[in-house]
């Protein structure tokens, strides 16, 4: 193993420096100004975002969405490293299991601000209606977030115990602990995983189980969820990676950049290889309804965004990390993920878009838009939704929400592995 | 739903008598009948039900789309001009889509076909709309607006941040009248009655004009059927 043996767990100061004090600070900012943005929209109502009936789904979904998809790839590589034997992914286990945590927890947090009634959420536990997707949806994201959150707590016990820390919660580091500990790691994997594929397919069956919207009506939609949850999950922890290395609270070499590089490239082709098999089906028949919109994509008024997500989205990263001196390189390899990331990001905003825009009974003068307009009409037979500062401030809020927890977690957590204690 | 005093009660006789349902079967399934053939697209019905529902500005439970290029352009059919309109609402589906999805079931399908909202159960999601494939439904995005603050209709307005849609006049129904829409049209191109009668009009008319109904192919089963045209509305 290329982890770097490090002395036995002491309890470690945390010290406060002038960059981690503005960092803070910003963080903190942007979460205070989107805690008054939401306020805001509570008084308003949903009329200050750019939603409208013709558009009912926009910014707050699409961050949900891309949130779900990146909480897959640490929980996949955790418990897919450990299922399948893979020891080279151990230096990194802990941050991918922290990032799933995290990752999940947004996404929840996203879906509230786009309910028109967030204080009746109760009413999910109150009067669920089961044929709903978004019932089994809002399900396994509290299933796996308190999944992820207890394998967080399971990889990082032992030291926090070590450490003296009051997060051990008075669990004690004999032998016997320790081994329960592996068996517990080794027995949640087993559930981790089909937890994670779960996750991403109920959220890809919010979406395509509706027949009424042609583009997302496709059995595909699952597949290609987890497909495209795997490229900025993977994107992500190797990012997240990188970073901590950088700040020296992660020790790993990069042979494991290489190895984390080439399983992102092969992500990448089969999310490429479904997008294709979706568009040929969609585009070959030429009939309208389902090829409509692979129209709109391919060449019509959503091509520029199409054609980014498909050749700098996912062409640029598998260019890059097709070739084995880039992938030896930390530098191409976080370009590469990054670049996935955005890829991935655009792909479910054309997802949502695409989805939406275009009523399927489009006869003018269209879907009545829902608020009173100064001049133009109450309808419209298509509509070019563009996010409100309000919607961005919120969205930031929650975003800022996210890095606090990681920087906290990052600072407070044991995120490396011990070689010394490992026990393998 | 309705907790105000019911207009029916202060209309004359002769008025009552014009709204009246027809008879029906004591297990009614309500439908309604738009004879394509009849509609002159003067948008009657659709402002009479912002008028009965009190919709405020901008929000429109019922609307008549042009079969055409453009609102009220004439289409081309065989190298000719032609007007057609599809008056559009709630379809009440049988197999509805919205019911299936919404996640704490506050919109359902009563006994009688009606497909309603509990406006103070739902949640605002949103859900319902992206699963009607109708565009029927309608989101209350903020505090109602009214030209000069008016409330004409008989219900309580619906709480921000909650979809609404048509009721079919839930509240005259109970007073055995048909919906605004109904009585209203001056072309008498909106007929209301009982499916599960096999003798009343909505039944003979779908039978004898080859009723169809709006996107057959999403297997919605909806309650409103249209009959097509039988002559070509040549301009």
């Amino acid at each position: 193993m290329s982890a770097i043996a490090t002395p036995a767990a002491r309890p470690r100061r945390i010290r406060i420096g002038r960059g981690l004090a503005v960092w803070l600070a910003v963080v903190v900012g942007f979460i205070v100004a989107g805690g008054v943005a939401w306020l805001y929209q509570l008084s308003e109502g949903l009329r200050v975002t750019g939603l409208r009936n013709t558009m009912m789904w926009g910014q707050y979904i699409l961050f949900f969405m891309f949130f779900v998809g990146l909480s897959a790839g640490g929980l996949i590589v955790a418990s897919a490293g450990r299922l399948f034997g893979v020891a080279a992914f151990k230096p990194i286990s802990r941050l991918a299991v922290l990032e799933a945590t995290i990752a999940v927890l947004l996404a929840g947090m996203f879906i509230i601000p786009d309910l028109g009634r967030p204080e009746r959420i109760v009413n999910i536990l109150l009067h669920p209606n089961l044929t709903s997707p978004m019932i089994w949806d809002i399900a396994i994201v509290f299933v796996y977030l308190g999944l992820s959150a207890f394998y967080v707590w399971l990889y990082t016990r032992a030291d926090l115990a070590r450490a003296g820390s009051p997060l051990a919660a008075g669990s004690g580091t004999s032998p016997a602990a320790l081994e329960r500990d592996e068996r517990l790691k080794s027995a949640l994997a087993w559930v981790a995983l089909p937890a994670a594929i779960l996750l991403h397919s109920i959220t890809a069956w919010i979406f395509g189980l509706q027949i009424s919207r042609g583009f997302w009506y496709t059995a595909l939609m699952a597949p290609m969820f987890i497909a495209s949850a795997l490229v900025s999950g993977l994107g992500l922890v190797i990012v997240l990676a990188l970073i901590l290395r950088r700040f020296r609270r992660l020790t790993f070499g990069n042979d494991l950049v290489a190895m984390l590089g080439g399983l992102l490239g092969v992500f990448i082709a089969v999310q490429a290889f479904f997008l294709f098999a979706e568009f040929l089906t969609a585009a070959y028949p030429g009939a309208p309804g389902e090829a409509g919109p692979a129209h709109r994509m391919l060449t019509g008024p959503y091509a520029p965004m199409f054609w980014f997500e498909v050749l700098v989205g996912l062409g640029v990263p598998f260019a890059i990390l097709v070739v084995r001196r880039h992938r030896h390189s930390a530098r191409w390899v976080g370009l590469a993920s990054v670049i996935a990331i955005v890829g991935i990001f655009v792909h479910r905003l054309n997802l949502l878009l695409n989805g939406l825009s275009f009523p399927p009974i489009g006869l003018p003068p269209g879907v009545s838009i829902g608020v009173a307009q100064g001049s133009g009409g109450s309808f419209a037979e298509s509509y070019w939704y563009a996010p409100t500062i309000v919607e961005w401030l919120i969205v930031g809020g929650v975003l800022a929400v996210g890095a606090l927890l990681f920087t906290l977690a990052a600072l407070v957590l044991p995120l490396e592995e011990r070689a010394a204690h490992d026990g393998g | 739903m309705p907790d105000k005093v019911s207009p029916v009660a202060a209309l004359s006789p002769a008025s009552r008598a014009w709204g009246e349902i027809e008879p029906h079967s004591d297990e009614p399934h309500w439908a309604m009948v738009v004879d394509e053939e009849r509609c002159i697209g003067c948008w009657s019905c659709a402002v009479i039900c912002k008028s009965e529902n009190d919709l405020p500005l901008g929000m429109w439970w019922n609307r008549i789309l042009t079969d055409g290029d453009g609102l009220d352009e004439p289409a081309v059919e065989h190298g000719r001009p032609a007007m057609h309109w599809v008056p559009l609402t709630c379809q009440h589906c049988e197999n509805a889509p919205c019911v299936k999805v919404c996640p704490v079931g506050a919109t359902y399908r009563r006994d009688d076909g009606v497909v309603m909202m509990d406006n103070d159960r739902c949640i605002g999601c949103r859900y319902c709309m992206i699963a009607c494939p109708y565009g029927v439904r309608a989101f209350n995005w903020g505090r109602p607006e009214r030209p000069n603050s008016v409330e004409t209709g008989m219900l309580p307005a619906r709480p921000v941040g909650t979809v609404e849609k048509c009721t079919l006049c839930v509240h005259r129904l109970a007073e055995n009248q048909v919906p605004s829409c109904v009585w209203s049209c001056p072309a008498q191109a909106r007929i209301f009655g009982d499916l599960n009668d096999p003798d009343s009009r909505v039944n003979r008319l779908i039978r004898e004009r080859e009723g169809e109904v709006l996107l057959e192919e999403v297997g919605t089963r909806p309650s409103v059927h249209y009959l097509p045209s039988r002559r070509r509305s040549e301009l």
